[in-house]
């Protein structure tokens, strides 16, 4: 049974279609991404996906039960991270952790110490004093140290220090190792390649890509960029290589499918350096994103 | 440049609270109409006024509400009366409200800290404001002034009663721009400003309702709205005093806020703490918590009000009056006449008052929803249809709670002077409060449930309108159909009248309804942010 099943998952307010069918899938164990600019409709997914809002048609179940419907016993399997961190101002860090956890009912106590400390969370300051990012390390160490069998985590570095981003991946993945499952929306990158299992991209609130890393990869262009023994010479017509920028001396060419042909052809040219990579996550981001721009990515 | 940034922040400000604003001025204005129109309708001859003047005019109990009156037997001296010592505790509640949200509920929220970050120097900030709140004053001026001239009182007087009467509002405005540097929280700083107004209206209580007290009148600023006299005997030169006190707190608030770090008050916040576990079991366990302050504030104001209504149950003395005047007394309603008749009157305040307390509570709870700490609530395994019932739980239990206390302790007043009133008769009328609070507790949760982002003016406004119907509709001459739309209507004055248990079958069932109603479309609806 997945952890998070949406089938058809639209929702509407008023005239504005803030998600529109969509359908996923996470199994249990799994680290999914969720990537998607502002307002491409992640939050409204995740609010979907706690029974927060009704969806308009569709229907989200975690582990197969109702979110809209049954969201209380949903919910006995989640924790949930906001994405902005508000709490209740006048209680202090650890009566905030008390009180989540007593309505929650359940907690990993000796977990909840540990996260503290690595975390560095003041358990006597009021949430009233924190600051952003200091309330967000609140709210992850109340949602790790439940051990849910899902967290949902709505931006949850946001604010956070490079320590504590880095503190925040070796939590992700001891609760990966436990088999809990992470659904991370986040519109950071680096953060998204390094931690998850399997990324969606959301854009105007559709699913438009979805897939391992490698599958993403695959799917996309291979950025070639070539050096050349003086001017750089005009290349003859190769199909699914086009030229992305080019310098004096230098090409940057986007190559999608077969590398062989590009360089048969450069084998000819006095070529001085040749590097080739794989796309990153965030090209793979951009160039969904541009195409609505109606720029070629 | 920064002018136009003082400027935009003198509009937002003024923007901020233009409801609230508007929604006083129109009351001012109703209360003076209706009142001016009145007075004629209620008191055609010199003879109904002179009976008037020695019945309700000389009664201490009526002066807790309305003040020291100065002259009776004419229309102007009569509103200035009425409209005048009920405006001047509005005003001055007005004037808080306005200076506390427009500087320390913005700094709270942080909203400060963002536009004096722009090119704004922060005392032409603090002055934008002030000037915001001037330009609400003057529509609350405006409002009283025309309705008494629509009224038919004369144009000077009434700009000079209209004057003296929002005093307290600038007064007020000052303490309230003093609280908002003092404290470092909204809540903190309202509740000191409460403090100031609950002791200002004690004074004043005092001084007239006490004989050989009325020079306490000199120290409260709603005494010195009284002490303006309009209508009667005018004495400009104690504008003065207001004008003074209100500008030397303003000086104070402005040479603070000029001093200290943005986002800071005198008071140093504590922000540290060993934690305290207790009411953490459930969200309305937690809920209980952070309500637990308020609803000491209001069991101590109502407490204290039960006890004065209490003791000054006995002032009236019927046989102190003429007979033929005591003939004429019983056309105005005989039952007022006596300590259970003045008690039963007065707890028409209770009801009000719990109703208000009972709305508080609904605005408390969408407080919790719009600062989304409802999301993080409902995303763990709690149930919505159950907080709002622990809410709603928590509402009802304050409710009687503070009906109880009302109801025993005004009894206890009332047995200090001998009145012969009895414990159950009291309790009879507490309980007859909690009817027309849970049908506005209902209505209040319905609102929250049907339009969330709209539940504080909905919620106030319908018991603020029923309430003022129920007091100056009649003397409009509506009809008796058009003035049973106010549930206030339908409260028997117990103890002195009977229960009227049928009107509260009525309301019980439209509560009933309108909950049931409100629990279906919560259970339906998104959670709303701001």
């Amino acid at each position: 049974m997945e952890a998070i099943r949406a089938e058809g998952l639209t929702k509407r307010y008023g005239s504005t279609l803030a998600l529109d069918g969509l359908d996923l899938r996470v199994q249990p164990g799994e680290v999914y991404g969720f990537l998607g600019p502002n307002g491409a409709g992640k939050t409204t997914t995740i609010r979907l996906l706690l029974g927060l809002h009704r969806p308009t048609a569709g229907s989200a179940s975690l582990f197969g039960i109702d979110a809209w419907h049954d969201p209380v016993a949903a919910h006995r399997h989640v924790a949930y991270v906001a994405g902005e961190p508000f709490l209740w101002p006048s209680l202090t860090s650890a009566e905030t952790f008390a009180f989540l956890a007593r309505v929650r009912g359940r907690v990993d106590a000796d977990y909840e110490r540990e996260l503290v400390a690595r975390f560095r969370v003041d358990p006597d300051k009021k949430v009233r004093a924190l600051s952003k990012g200091n309330r967000q390390k609140v709210q992850l160490v109340a949602a790790f140290a439940s051990r849910a069998d899902l967290l949902i985590l709505d931006e949850p570095t946001s604010g956070l220090d490079p320590l504590m981003e880095a503190a925040f991946r070796e939590t992700v993945a001891e609760a990966k190792e436990r088999g809990q499952t992470i659904f991370l929306s986040s519109h950071i990158l680096s953060e998204v390649e390094a931690v998850c299992d399997r990324v969606g991209i959301l854009r105007g609130g559709r699913l438009v890509d979805e897939g391992t890393l490698e599958q993403l990869r695959h799917l996309s262009a291979h950025t070639v960029e070539v050096t050349f023994a003086g001017a750089a010479p005009p290349l003859p017509p190769l199909p699914g290589v086009s030229v992305a920028a080019a310098g004096e001396s230098a090409l940057r060419l986007e190559v999608s499918g077969e590398l062989r042909p590009l360089l048969a052809a450069l084998a000819e040219l006095p070529v001085v350096a040749l590097t080739s990579r794989e796309p990153s996550l965030e090209e793979i981001f951009l160039h969904h994103y541009d195409a609505t721009d109606g720029r070629v990515g | 440049m920064a002018a136009s940034g003082s400027a935009a922040i003198g509009r937002r400000a003024f923007h901020d609270g233009r409801v609230r604003t508007l929604s006083f001025a129109a009351l001012f204005a109703f209360m003076a109409y209706v009142n001016v129109s009145g007075y004629e309708h209620s008191f055609p001859t010199l003879r109904d006024r002179l009976v008037f003047v020695h019945s309700f005019g000389d009664d201490a109990s009526v002066r807790l509400f309305y003040g020291q009156p100065y002259d009776l037997l004419h229309v102007g001296g009569y509103v200035a009366w009425r409209v005048g010592g009920f405006g001047a505790i509005f005003a001055a509640a007005w004037g808080l409200l306005a200076a506390v949200r427009a500087l320390r509920t913005e700094e709270d929220a942080g909203r400060w800290e963002l536009l004096l970050a722009g090119a704004v120097r922060r005392r032409d900030a603090f002055l934008a404001v002030l000037a915001a709140i001037a330009g609400g004053w003057l529509l609350l001026w405006l409002g009283l002034w025309l309705g008494c001239v629509a009224g038919g009182l004369a144009v000077g007087g009434s700009a000079y009663f209209a004057l003296a009467a929002l005093t307290p509002a600038l007064v007020f405005a000052g303490v309230g721009a003093l609280v908002s540097q003092v404290a470092p929280t909204r809540r903190l700083a309202l509740e000191l400003g409460m403090v100031v107004l609950a002791l200002a209206f004690l004074l004043r209580t005092v001084a007239d309702t006490s004989s050989g007290a009325a020079w306490l009148r000199w120290a409260t600023p709603l005494g010195w709205a009284e002490q303006l006299r309009a209508f009667a005997d005018p004495r400009p030169l104690v504008l003065l005093l207001p004008l003074g006190v209100s500008a030397a707190l303003l000086w104070a608030a402005g040479a603070i806020a000029l001093r200290r770090d943005v986002g800071s008050g005198l008071i140093a916040s504590h922000d540290r703490r060993a934690p305290r576990l207790r009411l953490l079991s459930s969200p309305t366990a937690q809920a209980l918590r952070a309500e637990r302050g308020s609803l000491i504030g209001w069991l101590v104001g109502v407490g204290a009000f039960a006890v004065i209504v209490g003791v000054l149950s006995t002032t009236f003395q019927v046989a102190r009056l003429p007979p033929t005047i005591r003939r004429e007394l019983a056309r105005f309603g005989a039952t007022l006449l006596t300590p259970s008749g003045i008690i039963g009157f007065y707890f028409l305040f209770f009801v009000l008052a719990i109703s208000l307390f009972a709305c508080a509570q609904v605005v408390a709870a969408r407080r919790e929803e719009a600062g989304q700490q409802l999301e993080t609530l409902l995303s763990l395994p709690a149930g919505r249809r159950r907080w709002l019932a622990g809410r709603l739980a928590l509402a009802v239990g304050g409710a009687v709670a503070l009906a109880l206390l009302a109801a025993v302790l005004s009894w206890a007043g009332a047995r200090s002077q001998g009145a012969d009133v009895s414990l159950p008769d009291m309790l009879g009328a507490g309980a007859n409060c909690l009817p027309v609070t849970l049908l506005f507790l209902a209505l209040s949760t319905l609102a929250f449930a049907a339009w969330p982002r709209a539940t504080t003016g909905i919620a106030y406004g319908l018991v603020s309108v029923a309430f003022v119907w129920q007091l100056f509709g009649a003397a409009l001459g509506a009809p008796t159909w058009l003035l049973g739309v106010s549930p206030f209507h339908h409260v028997g004055l117990v103890p002195a009248q009977d229960f009227k248990a049928l009107a509260a079958a009525i309301m019980l069932a439209l509560a009933a309804a309108a909950l049931a109603l409100a629990f279906a479309l919560f259970a339906r609806r998104d959670l709303t942010g701001e």
